[in-house]
């Protein structure tokens, strides 16, 4: 649902008056996204101004009680501190981790290249949950790590069923978006441009932050962007890996609206979900701005 | 870096680059006396971009020595190397306007502020580009970046520039002026500088000297007019300026012999198959012309007019002798009398212009 909101062509505003084939052919795909995101999306968010009555009932009644209570609950705003911040640290880890895998693979040509890229793709292939089950098994208290770590002479430390596993877990399952995202926005980066910076003087360190760093940073956001919505919407692995006892928004969406049947406290978070989104989106374009 | 050695500024001894059973450049040596411009010429793949980037410190040599003032440069880093390079696609920083890509190299070396903006400010004067130091590189035209790149290049005053086809991207009415102008600033400056390309007319009208290279190997280095006029083998003549080719055999009273007729050439060459070659232009005709004997110090061929190519300045005559075809060159008049096709001629050029070379082994 969430990810959606992401490429929202819901709209029909032809750009030029010229053609009425341009409106014919974005019909179709207006309607679907009227029919199947919009109208559910707007559904939501007059349901979070509805009453959430005992026992899974919505009440008719106009009210601001949801979002009040949400942000009056220390649970919730703990919750949703939490949220963003997780969500923004895993985002960066696969930036880190994912920038030098990009750069190498921006640098390889011919068919190494390509080898690569279906490397990196082929996690892809593979459902997120059987990958967090895979997670599940490495990291488990009797799994490879824990036995490394103890076969050392230390005492392994817990990597399933909190945080830490939420992390791990996520950040191995976003790594492939951020790579693609990366590669797609180093289109400005010339290894001759990089040369040009070195024969002027500038050492290697000073080449990346100056120049590499800069032309490669529409990529760094739309890669951020998206591993960011894409980590605070994801809800299989941080219910998996963080075993019940990691609290993020979209878990607690689910809790509430299969669980506790709270439908309308569900609609609210999922509508803050939406404003965090849109909040990201601003971010994104602002950083594009700058770029240019 | 102000000492300079007798024999040389830039040094090149041995140097060598292979690419695993590629060898792109074959133990290079090579003197550059300092303030002089040389150029490395030939076609492309012949390892003269190759070594300018051994130059710069972008690639490493396999084996040899580069010295820079009587100093071991081969190892050292490119950013220590203070060298100017001009790339062929300027390679300006797209995110940067003009005068901070003209600034960076100064930034680099942690100039004080003032210092840097009255340099970039004197460097963008010497391009007469003053007037968009506010612009990104996008907004500038080809001869305009090309500038910003020389500029970028000259403002760290570096101890050697670097040009690296730096016109081959340009039209051709500005590759003109351009070469005026870098040849100009080049020699007020005084800088020691090497330039890569293709373009003999560049090498020629530009260069002090220039070292002609093929497959990795030098073939001759010399001033333009010995590259042109005294070629060391046919490689060199074909490739810098238009040349005939024929081919002959000594004869034994020392002159050769080509289809049948006899010339005469430089006499040092050894007896056997020999090429001999002779500029279009050094060729004059004499239309109907029997010219059998030689007049004191003149070749005399007979042949035919195949064809006639009128390219405005010269026209180019197209004229068989036996089976070689020879080309002649000759400015217009400006009269419309042109020979018909079939019409004999009697080819003459001086001695002096023949060159002579033993047959080329295919290699």
């Amino acid at each position: 649902m969430t990810a959606a909101a992401l490429s929202a062509p819901g709209r029909t505003r032809p750009g030029g008056r010229r053609a009425g084939l341009a409106v014919a052919l974005l019909l179709p795909i207006a309607l679907v996204n009227a029919v199947a995101f919009l109208a559910p999306v707007l559904n939501l968010a007059r349901m979070s101004f509805n009453e959430a009555l005992p026992g899974g009932g919505i009440g008719d009644a106009f009210t601001f009680e949801n979002w009040i209570g949400l942000l009056r609950d220390p649970f919730y705003v703990e919750l949703i501190v939490n949220s963003i911040g997780i969500n923004l640290f895993i985002t960066l880890l696969t930036l880190v981790l994912s920038y030098p895998i990009a750069l190498y693979l921006h640098r390889t040509t011919g068919r190494w290249r390509s080898f690569l890229t279906v490397l990196v793709i082929s996690p892809l292939l593979t459902s997120a949950v059987v990958r967090t089950y895979g997670w599940i098994a490495i990291l488990s208290d009797s799994g490879p790590v824990a036995q490394a770590i103890a076969a050392l002479g230390f005492v392994p430390p817990r990597l399933m069923f909190n945080t830490t596993g939420v992390v791990i877990g996520l950040t191995e399952i976003l790594m492939p978006y951020m790579i693609l995202s990366l590669l797609a926005g180093f289109g400005r980066l010339d290894p001759r441009v990089e040369e040009a910076a070195r024969t002027l003087g500038a050492t290697p360190f000073v080449t990346f932050r100056r120049v590499v760093l800069p032309l490669t940073l529409p990529g760094i956001a739309l890669g951020c962007l998206l591993c960011f919505v894409l980590a605070i919407s994801s809800f299989i692995t941080p219910r998996l890996m963080g075993g019940g006892r990691v609290f993020l928004l979209a878990t607690e969406i689910y809790d509430q609206a299969i669980v506790t049947l709270n439908w309308p406290l569900a609609a609210t978070l999922s509508m803050l979900v939406l404003l965090i989104f849109g909040a990201a989106l601003a971010a994104y374009s602002r950083v594009l701005k700058a770029v240019e | 870096m102000g000492q300079t050695t007798e024999d040389g500024f830039l040094q090149l001894e041995g140097v060598t680059k292979r690419y695993g059973d590629f060898e792109a450049v074959r133990s290079l040596n090579l003197l550059v006396g300092k303030g002089e411009l040389v150029a490395f010429l030939g076609p492309s793949g012949c390892g003269k971009t190759t070594t300018l980037r051994m130059i710069a410190g972008l690639a490493t040599p396999t084996a040899g020595r580069i010295l820079v003032g009587g100093r071991d440069v081969t190892v050292l880093p490119v950013h220590q190397r203070d060298m100017g390079l001009v790339f062929q696609s300027y390679a300006l920083f797209p995110h940067m306007t003009v005068e901070r890509n003209v600034a960076f190299g100064l930034e680099t070396r942690k100039l004080p502020r003032d210092e840097i903006r009255q340099r970039v400010g004197r460097a963008l004067a010497m391009v007469r580009l003053g007037h968009l130091a506010g612009r990104r590189p996008r907004e500038l035209s080809g001869g305009q970046q090309q500038r910003v790149a020389l500029a970028r290049a000259l403002v760290i005053e570096p101890s050697i520039l670097l040009l690296d086809e730096p016109l081959s991207n340009l039209d051709a009415k500005l590759r003109d002026e351009m070469r005026g102008q870098i040849r100009q600033i080049q020699q007020e400056l005084g800088i020691t500088t090497v330039f890569v390309t293709h373009d003999q007319v560049e090498a020629l009208s530009m260069c002090d000297r220039i070292v002609v290279m093929r497959g990795g190997r030098v073939e001759q280095v010399g001033s333009p007019f010995e590259i042109y006029e005294r070629p060391a083998n046919q490689f060199v003549a074909s490739f810098v300026g238009r040349i005939n080719r024929l081919s002959g055999s000594r004869t034994g009273d020392g002159a050769i012999a080509v289809r049948g007729q006899r010339i005469l050439g430089s006499p040092e060459i050894a007896a056997g198959e020999v090429d001999v070659m002779v500029r279009p232009h050094r060729i004059r005709i004499e239309w109907n012309g029997t010219g059998r004997v030689h007049q004191d110090g003149t070749n005399a061929v007979l042949g035919r007019l195949v064809r006639t190519t009128f390219v405005g300045d010269v026209v180019q005559f197209h004229i068989a002798v036996g089976e070689d075809e020879l080309l002649v060159e000759q400015p217009t008049t400006g009269r419309p009398d042109l020979p018909e096709p079939g019409t004999p001629a009697c080819l003459n050029w001086r001695i002096e212009d023949t060159l002579v070379f033993p047959k080329e082994q295919a290699r």
